[in-house]
C-alpha cells in the first residue's frame, strides 16, 4: 500500500481544508455582522463595540501560538491538512492527540506514526477523531436554545444574582489554570507570578496615570513578560529546578 | 428597545447558530468520508464503532458539562461560535469576559450578548489567520518555534495567561475566587485530574459557593 502520508498531504485534502477554513471565517464574519447591526439598532455606542474588537484581537495573538506549535507536532504523523482543520474547528490539541492515538491503537498499532501506521490506520484515526467530537455540535443544535432560555429566566428574575453566577463560573474556570502551577511550583509558578505582577503594575499605571490604551494591551504585555521571565529563570536555575 | 426586537434577535441567533453548527459538523464529517471514498480505505466498522462509543462515554457528559459552564458566561451566539471554532478556555472565554469589562458592559445584560459575539468572532478570525499563517510558513517556522531556548516560554503560555488574568480578576472578585481556588489547589495536590474534567466541577462548586454568599448578603 502506498505511504499514507501521500494521502494525508494530498492536494485533495489541502483543498477540503482550505474550503473549511474559508467557511469557518465566513461564519465568524456572519456572526460578527449580525451582532454589530443589532448593536447599532439598540444604540450601543460604536466606540464600545470597537473596544471589544480591539481588546479581543490583541488578546488572541499570543495564546494562538501554542496551537501552531501543536500543528507542527502533529504534522509529521497526520500530515498538515487534517490537524489544521481539527485545531481550527471544534478542536483542542490535547483531545486530538488522544483520539488520534486511540484510532491507531484499535487498529493494533502501538501509537501514532509507529511501524505499520498505514493509510488504513490513518483513515481510522480520522474517523475516530471526527466522530468523537461530533457530540458537542449535536447537543448545541438540539439543546442550547432551551438551556439559554433557562439562564435568561434567571437573568430576568434577578440580574444581580446572574451577574454573580457568571463571574463565579468564570472564577471557577480561571482557578483550574492557577491551581497546577501553584501545586507544581518551579518555572510554572514563577511564570504565573510574573504574569500576575506585570498585570498588577500595568493596571496600576493605567488607572493612576490614566493611560487608557494600556488597558487593551496590559494582558498581552503581561503574557509576553511572563514568558520572557520563564526563559530567564529557566536559564538561571538550569540544573536546580 | 422593545421585547419584540430582543426576541427576534434571539431567534435569529439560534437559527444562525444551528445552521452554522450543522454545516460545521457536516464539513468535519466530510473529511473521513472523502478519505475513505477517494482512496477506498474503509477501516473495520466494528472497531471504529467501539472506539467511538468508548470516546463518547467521556465526550457526551463532558460536552453537556462544558455547555452548562460556558453558555451563561458567553450567551447563546458566542457559545455556538465558540464551540464551533474551539479553544474556549484558553482563548474565547477570557477574550469575551475581558471585552465586556473593557467596553463597560454588565455581563448580565442584554448588551453582553452582542459584545460577546463581537469578541468571540474577532478572536476566532484572528486565531484562524494565525493558524493559517502557521500552515503557510510551517517549513521556515518549525525550526524557530522548536528552538530549545524558546521552549520554556511556549511551555508556559497557560501560566503566563492565567497569572495575568488571575491577578486582574481575583483583585476584583476575591470573595468569589476563594472557593474555587482553594478547591482546585486541594484537588491538584491530591491527584492529577485532567483540566477538562476539572473546569465544570470547579465552576459548579464556585457557583454553589456564590449562591450561599449571595443569599447571606455577603457579595
Amino acid at each position: 500500500m502506498e505511504n499514507y502520508l501521500n494521502v494525508a498531504n494530498s492536494g485533495l485534502l489541502f483543498l477540503i481544508a482550505a474550503v473549511i477554513f474559508v467557511l469557518i471565517v465566513c461564519q465568524s464574519i456572519i456572526f460578527f455582522v449580525t451582532a454589530w447591526k443589532e448593536g447599532q439598532r439598540r444604540g450601543i455606542e460604536k466606540a464600545r463595540m470597537l473596544k471589544a474588537v480591539k481588546s479581543s484581537a490583541v488578546l488572541s495573538i499570543v495564546p494562538s501560538i501554542p496551537i501552531v506549535i501543536s500543528l507542527i507536532a502533529m504534522a509529521p504523523v497526520l500530515g498538515i491538512p487534517f490537524p489544521w482543520i481539527r485545531l481550527s474547528v471544534l478542536g483542542s490539541a490535547s483531545y486530538e492527540l488522544m483520539a488520534a492515538g486511540m484510532g491507531a491503537e484499535i487498529m493494533g498499532i502501538s501509537g501514532l506514526g509507529g511501524d505499520g501506521y498505514t493509510a488504513e490506520v490513518f483513515s481510522s484515526s480520522t474517523w475516530i477523531m471526527t466522530l468523537g467530537t461530533i457530540s458537542a455540535p449535536i447537543i448545541l443544535v438540539f439543546f442550547l436554545k432551551r438551556i439559554s432560555s433557562g439562564f435568561k429566566k434567571v437573568q430576568a428574575k434577578d440580574s444581580t444574582w446572574m451577574h454573580a453566577l457568571i463571574m463565579a463560573a468564570y472564577m471557577g474556570l480561571i482557578s483550574v489554570f492557577i491551581g497546577p502551577p501553584i501545586t507544581r511550583g518551579g518555572i510554572e509558578l514563577i511564570t504565573l507570578l510574573s504574569g500576575a505582577v506585570i498585570m498588577l503594575i500595568s493596571t496600576f499605571i493605567e488607572r493612576k496615570f490614566k493611560v487608557a490604551w494600556l488597558k487593551e494591551f496590559a494582558l498581552s504585555f503581561s503574557m509576553i513578560g511572563a514568558m520572557a521571565a520563564a526563559i530567564l529563570f529557566s536559564n538561571i536555575f538550569k540544573g536546580v529546578l | 428597545m422593545n421585547d419584540h426586537g430582543l426576541k427576534a434577535f434571539d431567534d435569529k441567533i439560534h437559527l444562525t447558530g444551528r445552521l452554522t453548527m450543522s454545516i460545521g459538523a457536516l464539513m468535519l464529517l466530510a473529511i473521513p468520508v472523502i478519505i475513505s471514498l477517494r482512496w477506498n480505505i474503509f477501516p473495520p466498522f466494528g472497531k471504529i464503532a467501539s472506539g467511538v462509543l468508548s470516546l463518547s462515554l467521556i465526550m457526551v457528559p463532558m460536552a453537556f458539562a462544558e455547555i452548562f459552564t460556558y453558555a451563561p458566561i458567553l450567551g447563546s451566539g458566542a457559545t455556538y461560535l465558540g464551540f464551533l471554532t474551539g479553544n474556549l478556555s484558553n482563548l474565547k472565554v477570557p477574550a469575551a469576559v475581558m471585552a465586556l469589562e473593557i467596553s463597560d458592559t454588565d455581563p448580565a445584560s442584554e448588551d453582553a450578548e452582542i459584545i460577546s459575539i463581537i469578541s468571540v468572532a474577532t478572536s476566532a478570525i484572528v486565531s484562524a489567520v494565525i493558524i493559517f499563517l502557521g500552515v503557510l510558513l510551517i517549513v521556515p517556522l518549525s525550526p524557530v518555534l522548536s528552538r530549545p531556548e524558546l521552549k520554556p516560554a511556549f511551555d508556559n503560555v497557560l501560566p503566563a495567561l492565567f497569572g495575568a488574568l488571575g491577578a486582574y480578576w481575583i483583585m476584583r472578585n476575591w470573595k468569589l475566587a476563594i472557593t474555587p481556588l482553594v478547591i482546585t489547589i486541594l484537588v491538584f495536590l491530591a491527584a492529577d485530574v485532567p483540566t477538562s474534567a476539572m473546569i465544570p466541577l470547579s465552576a459548579l462548586l464556585s457557583v454553589i459557593a456564590a449562591r450561599i454568599l449571595y443569599k447571606k448578603g455577603l457579595l
